[in-house]
């Protein structure tokens, strides 16, 4: 399936650059806007404590540079808490959704 | 001067959405199959094999000047209204014989079969009465049809007849002084037919002219003539070539 | 004026004499206005805000209220969108309400599938009987043995939300049907679904869009107001002379799925001849090189006899179209669900486009504007395990759009029960049987369910298929969330619907039946909120919206509309317009459009091409009783040469038959299509006994081939041959 190799070519991208804790981009989306929602909507949301979020906020290559290296964010510590697999998961919904991606998600 | 009620229409806006037909339909209750305003067109088939392109003429009663429906009508029913222009029909004084449906240059009649009464666009008095404009006016999505007094240089649609070449869509047999102007190509024009006017009735007035014409408005003979007509006729009475008014309320493809 | 005057005087006599025995009725509209009033009148109307159903363009309208029953539907004059107009349609919505046979009551099949054989049964019935099946099929076949469709509509966003929260990814709309090729392809190159600034274009290539009669607000009405007002050139090709063919300055029959011959011809010039916006394209677009030599094989003399337009047409087109540029445009158009390769046909649209550098200028493609509507009540669907990894559609389309799906591939897997089952069907205000090619593959998709629920107006041919079929308010009676609407030049803007008129029989909203079964299937906290609390929170960001709904029954947001890219990336993977597109290389799909000759009829069958005009919106319009006066049924458009040759004359009944099925219709004899083509309105010959237009025409999806766009999933309906024989 062609969103699948998109998205090896991405973990590539990742692995050649070495980057901190390269998840590898192929987790399951599905369980990754789950886990969206369940963990980080309750502050980014609108009215909450941080920005309101969406795939559709940034571009695929700042989510994988925002995964990549969350140490600069304010929820650094809420990531440290997530397993790998769940990030990864996280991470898919995010870059497969993303602004520049070939199906950008719909709403949030 | 006084108000003039007319339509400055622009034919080339048209595009034959039937929005000022369905909008008439249900401001004025008009009965399945029958319609108080039309779109004409050009010969489709001619402008296919040609591409020269095709003109739609939006059209209704065109409220004239020298309107032989109400010449044509034995009762009174039918008159031109005094502070507009607006030809009206009084439905508790038509008694639809129908002669004024032959009257009529563009068959702008039909006789409502429920009510047996003659029916046509009065620009939607009622709509007017309350502040709106008619209804076919108001939905129409190109506004190519243009309301307003004639005779106000500064309404809309007096502006337009104004500020440029417009013609009216006669019959040269019947010239009635319509009041819907087109502005430039209006398209197919030579669909008006010559008005058929009562036989007795003309006999009858060109015997005595207006005084026989009260004469027998007075005792009211051409009135009992006439809704015996329609008595023996029923709901048949129709001449073949009005019975359906202007059937392309509908879409070119039953046409072709 | 003497006369006159006699006249009157003898009015009033005559209404002593004769007026009692005549009959006498006042119209409609005013009937409840109090009499005698002239001048200055109180109108005995109410006027109420609503936003039209009748077709998916949501224009506001306003509705004259009396004694509670909806008198007239008039346009509103304040919203932009339309251009303060309102089409046969959208006056015809009035039947919609008071139609005699519309659904009632919830309805429970007692005989076979299909034979049309209900029940009446209560809402508490229905509702309980649903969640059972529902929770059935769950439990056998997961959650994503449900499929959900939703069309058109301002609730069907709680059909979704009730997919989601239930667990199932196989949600479908109508778009799959329709217009999908032509997103994917301007997504693909632009990495946005332009909207087109018809209003300020100068001159406007228009390839197989019917604009004025497939009405598309404001792009109609502006249409019609640059080629007047402005000087705007509108060139036509379509296989059949339309109105907008016959209305446009020029006009070529093209033949039939060659488009992209032609836009590559076009591209072929503009390069060449140096006619493309330089500045832009080196700035802003990826791959001009790659497409200068892809396109040297593609000149106007070898489209020419490809599409039957001359070269020399073509190469005036683009010298036209450049020299109008930037304020000028290859109509990126709607309906795309045409060919298997519809997706790279659009791509050759949106590739001129880009060369002509229109996009974010005036008269050009513009941007999405923004509207800032918020999404509604937030849902946390549940996630479960035990459900499939993918949609049961997924894998095929190289591209699919994942929130659309795909009718045609979720069709053909739910026949194969490939990869997993299909045994749950929830259709609202969506009419596949209809709007779907190959209506004996829905029946037999419809036919291997456990259970087949559908909620619409009327009983459609969906819902004559139903095992339950639930009975929907209408747009006048029903409050509906907001909608953020695109309108070009025009506006962006936000509409709301509140009811006009009392809800009728037992009617309900489709919102009722979610919430309804969300509390039976333990998913109620995601259902625990009213409409109006919803519509509040996606109108949060607006806090002037409310008031300006109240009182023009529209919402701007005075948003920009030009040059909203400025400074920002293009949402492709290069960041740039892609006229090479980097991912369709890697999937290993054409990075640039390549040519294939569409395969031609076989001797004595012709391409069937369909569509419609301003009084159809498909099946939903057809059993309307003010446009069945105008529309009353569709025939079969047939070139006069074609007809001579099978011996058929006009009026004559034909059978229309292609591998799919056979229709039998009337023949319009006419130069308006090509000997080659022949076509049909959509939207007639219904099966359903309850609808008005039963026995009238004949249906599209009877006959139409399901072929698929090989990367987006649309259907593709313009693969059909068919053969002609008088019946």
């Amino acid at each position: 399936m062609f969103k699948r190799s998109f998205t090896l070519v991405i973990a590539l991208a990742i692995l050649a650059g070495s980057l901190g804790l390269a998840l590898a981009g192929d987790g399951n989306a599905r369980k990754g806007k789950y886990l969206f929602r369940k963990n980080c909507r309750a502050c980014h949301l609108e009215n909450g404590k941080a920005k309101d979020l969406s795939p559709m906020d940034l571009t695929q290559a700042q989510w994988q540079k925002t995964f990549a290296d969350p140490s600069k964010l304010a929820c650094k510590d809420e990531f440290a808490k997530l397993s790998k697999d769940d990030l990864n998961d996280i991470m898919t919904y995010m870059v497969e959704g993303a602004k520049d991606s070939p199906t950008p998600a719909k709403c949030k | 001067m006084a108000v003039k009620l007319g339509m400055v229409i622009d034919a080339a806006s048209c595009i034959d959405c039937k929005g000022c037909q369905a909008a008439c339909k249900v401001a004025n209750q008009v009965p399945d199959g029958h319609w108080r305003n039309w779109i004409k067109r050009g010969d489709e088939e001619k402008a296919a094999l040609d591409r020269q392109g095709l003109r739609f003429q939006p059209g209704n009663c065109m409220q004239c000047d020298k309107p032989t429906c109400v010449a044509a009508c034995p009762t009174g029913a039918t008159y031109k209204e005094a502070k507009d222009g607006v030809v009206r029909i009084d439905r508790e004084l038509c008694i639809g014989c129908g002669q004024c449906l032959a009257a009529c240059p563009y068959q702008a009649r039909y006789r409502h079969p429920q009510l047996r009464v003659a029916d046509k666009c009065d620009f939607c008095a009622e709509r007017r009465a309350a502040g709106l404009q008619p209804a076919c006016v108001d939905t129409c999505p190109t506004k190519a049809r243009v309301f307003g007094d004639l005779n106000d240089p500064d309404s809309p649609a007096g502006r337009l007849l104004r500020g440029k070449a417009s013609v009216q869509v006669v019959n040269q047999q019947s010239n009635t002084d319509p009041n819907l102007y087109y502005l430039g190509d209006p398209g197919p024009a030579d669909w008006p037919v010559q008005a058929k006017m009562p036989t007795p009735w003309q006999f009858w007035k060109s015997l005595g002219g207006p005084a026989l014409e009260a004469l027998v408005g007075l005792t009211g003979l051409g009135v009992i003539a006439m809704y015996g007509r329609q008595l023996i006729l029923g709901d048949h009475d129709q001449p073949p070539e009005h019975a359906s008014g202007h059937p392309e309320g509908g879409d070119h493809d039953q046409h072709a | 004026m003497a006369s006159k005057q006699f006249m009157v005087s003898r009015r009033g006599f005559l209404k002593l004499g004769v007026g009692a025995a005549a009959t006498a009725t006042a119209g409609g509209l005013l009937k409840a206005r109090p009499a005698g009033a002239q001048g200055g009148l109180k109108p005995g109307f109410e006027s109420k805000f609503t936003v039209c159903d009748m077709c998916f363009n949501k224009c506001s309208a306003i509705a004259r209220v009396g004694d509670g029953v909806v008198r007239k539907l008039d346009p509103n004059p304040k919203f932009l969108k339309s251009r303060g107009m309102l089409c046969a349609k959208g006056n015809a919505g009035l039947h919609q309400l008071y139609d005699p046979n519309r659904l009632k009551y919830p309805l429970l099949r007692v005989g076979e599938r299909g034979q049309g054989q209900f029940r009446r049964i209560s809402w508490s019935e229905a509702l309980d009987l649903a969640a059972a099946k529902m929770g059935a099929i769950a439990k056998e076949y997961t959650r994503c043995g449900m499929l959900f469709m939703a069309g058109a509509d301002m609730q069907s966003t709680f059909v979704h939300r009730f997919a989601e929260a239930f667990g199932s990814y196989n949600v479908i709309s109508h778009e799959s049907n329709c217009l999908l090729s032509n997103n994917r392809a301007f997504l693909d190159t632009f990495g946005e679904v332009p909207i087109p600034d018809v209003l300020n274009s100068k001159y406007i290539l228009m390839a197989g869009a019917n604009r004025f009669e497939s009405l598309v607000t404001p792009d109609s009405i502006d249409l019609m107001t640059t080629l007047r007002e402005h000087g705007c050139k509108l060139v036509v090709l379509d296989p059949r002379y339309t109105k907008t063919a016959a209305l446009a300055n020029e006009y070529h029959a093209i033949r039939p799925g060659t488009d992209l011959a032609l836009m590559l011809a076009l591209m072929h010039v503009l390069i060449n001849e140096g006619l493309y916006d330089k500045q832009f394209v080196a700035e802003k677009t990826y791959g001009l090189e790659q497409l200068r030599t892809h396109v040297q094989s593609y000149s106007p003399e070898w489209a020419a006899g490809q599409t039957d337009i001359p070269a020399e047409a073509i190469r005036r087109m683009a010298r036209e179209l450049a020299a109008a540029a930037p304020a000028a445009m290859v109509y990126p158009g709607r309906r795309s669900s045409d060919y298997a390769n519809s997706t790279q046909i659009r791509r050759g649209f949106a590739m001129v486009n880009a060369l002509l550098g229109n996009w974010d200028r005036p008269g050009g493609l513009t941007a999405a504007r923004v509207v800032g509507l918020k999404g509604g009540i937030p849902l946390e669907a549940p996630f479960y395990e035990d459900n499939p990894p993918e949609r049961v559609d997924s894998g095929q389309a190289r591209l699919m759009f994942e929130e659309e799906g795909s009718f045609k591939l979720t069709r053909d897997a739910a026949l194969k029960g490939e990869p997993y089952p299909i045994k749950g069907f929830f259709a609202y205000h969506v009419n596949p049987m209809q709007t779907g090619a190959n209506r004996r593959k829905t029946i037999a998709m419809l036919n291997q369910m456990d259970f087949v629920m559908v909620m619409d107006v009327a009983m459609t041919d969906t819902a004559w298929m139903a095992d339950l079929v639930l009975p929907s308010q209408t747009y006048l009676e029903r409050l509906d969330p907001a909608s953020a609407q695109q309108g070009s030049s025009a506006c962006a803007c936000v509409v709301q619907r509140d009811p006009v008129a009392p809800a009728m029989f037992e009617a309900q909203p489709v919102f009722f039946v979610v919430q309804e079964l969300a509390k039976r299937l333990e998913l109620g906290e995601h259902f625990d909120f009213t409409v109006e609390e919803f519509r509040a929170a996606q109108l949060a960001d607006l806090p002037d919206a409310p008031q300006a709904l109240a009182e023009d029954g529209v919402y701007y947001n005075p948003s920009r509309l030009y040059g909203v890219y400025e400074g920002k990336i293009y949402k492709t993977k290069s960041h740039k317009i892609e006229l090479f597109n980097q991912r369709y290389a890697e999937a290993g799909l054409d990075p640039m459009p390549v040519y294939t000759a569409p395969a031609q009829p076989p001797a004595g069958q012709f391409r069937l091409v369909v569509g419609r005009n301003a009084l159809i919106t498909q099946s939903s319009s057809t059993s309307n009783a003010l446009l069945l006066q105008m529309q009353p049924d569709n025939d079969l458009w047939i070139h006069p040469d074609s007809a001579a040759r099978l011996g058929v004359k006009a009026g004559q009944r034909v059978a229309v038959t292609s591998p799919a099925g056979q229709q039998v219709l009337t023949a319009r004899v006419t130069h308006e299509t090509r000997p080659d083509t022949v076509y049909m309105h959509t939207g007639f010959g219904v099966m359903s006994r309850e609808l008005a237009a039963y026995g009238r025409g004949g249906c599209i999806a009877a006959v139409l081939v399901d072929a698929v766009d090989e990367i987006s999933g649309n259907m593709a309906m313009h693969e059909t041959f068919v053969q002609v024989a008088a019946a």
